[in-house]
């Protein structure tokens, strides 16, 4: 396979994605409306409208349904996460890159 | 720095769109054009490689995290223009699949991490690199500075952008409608961290990996040895045969 020092390089770095979760806390300006509340008193009238906009976020926070409780549980949710999105991405752009060659090809 | 849905107001989220849309177009016809077959591959790593890396938060003061991006990187691995494809996919999948970054935001979420990021940090990269060889110290200083500055380009853009909503957007008692942060509060809140430990973290992460890729793997970097007169084309046949 292609550059399969990468590749091990891509599934070390999912694999160690738990270290991510040790952060405690969020990304500022990231706050979901009940965080947002607790912080300035109050959720704006458009934040309340406007939110959760896609209908396929089946992993939503890198974390996968029934994998939460202890930090080792969590840590597995995320490294299947990392590996699923990983693996979508590369795939995806993979697919569009090649769709290039045909392209040319024609 | 994944603005959600909701911060923007619709109208700016629009906006960021329509500004993204030429930059995209630009992107997918010089890839077209221009990508060696080669990169293919390496394309998909680095995307793959890009999604991994931000999930990869860091504790910042005031209780807040923040992540590395990579954007430069790829930008110097597969040109500045693979790369505004690459991230722009990653925060989609992200967008789409993970809930991070709005699906209305996507647009400005794509302006300053796909967009901004790569294209000024591979602007700046270019410029101290001049000439340098893959391995030399200039060529990753230039690298680490171009990812520095690139990542707080981008956060800037970001705070800019929240920062402004309450202004353009508010109720007539000045209720702000969207992102309720004024300017004074979004750009110290953004900049303090990715000025000093997230910036940091790129320009060292990019720094480093493309040291060790100049020294390891310079066929990498085909138009970097094209450049210099002292490699055997024996050598760079070697190079780009892998």
């Amino acid at each position: 396979m292609k550059y399969k020092k990468g590749w091990i390089a891509v599934i070390v770095l999912a694999v160690l994605s738990p270290l991510g979760l040790l952060a405690i806390g969020e990304a500022w300006g990231e706050w979901d409306n009940e965080t947002l509340k607790h912080l300035v008193g109050f959720v704006p009238e458009g934040m309340n409208r406007i939110k959760d906009m896609s209908p396929i976020a089946f992993l939503k926070d890198y974390s996968i349904p029934g994998f939460e409780g202890s930090f080792a549980k969590t840590s597995i949710g995320t490294i299947i996460s990392a590996l699923i999105g990983a693996g979508l991405t590369a795939l995806i752009m993979y697919f569009i890159a090649a769709g290039r060659k045909q392209n040319e090809r024609s | 720095m994944h603005i959600p849905d909701g911060y923007l107001s619709p109208q700016v989220s629009a906006g960021l769109y329509v500004v993204s849309a030429p930059f995209w177009l630009a992107a997918v016809r010089k890839v077209r054009k221009s990508l060696p077959q080669n990169h293919v591959p390496l394309l998909a790593m680095l995307s793959a490689f890009s999604f991994l890396i931000m999930m990869f938060n860091m504790p910042l003061p005031g209780g807040t995290t923040g992540h590395a991006i990579g954007g430069v990187l790829i930008a110097i691995l597969v040109g500045p223009w693979a790369a505004v494809i690459a991230l722009t996919l990653t925060l989609a999948v992200q967008a789409f699949f993970f809930g991070d970054g709005g699906i209305l935001a996507l647009g400005a979420n794509s302006f300053n991490l796909a967009i901004v990021m790569p294209l000024m940090g591979y602007f700046l990269f270019r410029l101290i690199a001049g000439n340098a060889a893959p391995s030399s110290r200039r060529f990753s200083i230039a690298a680490a500075v171009g990812a520095y500055i690139g990542i707080n380009t981008a956060a800037a853009a970001v705070a800019f952008e929240l920062g402004i909503q309450p202004i353009l957007h508010h109720l007539p008692d000045g209720t702000p409608l969207y992102c309720p942060f004024h300017l004074s509060v979004t750009i110290p809140a953004m900049m303090i961290p990715h000025l000093t430990i997230v910036g940091a973290a790129e320009a060292i992460i990019t720094g480093a990996v493309i040291k060790f890729l100049g020294t390891n793997h310079p066929e990498l970097f085909p138009s970097e040895i094209a450049a210099e007169t002292t490699v055997k084309p024996a050598e760079e046949k070697k190079g780009g045969e892998r």
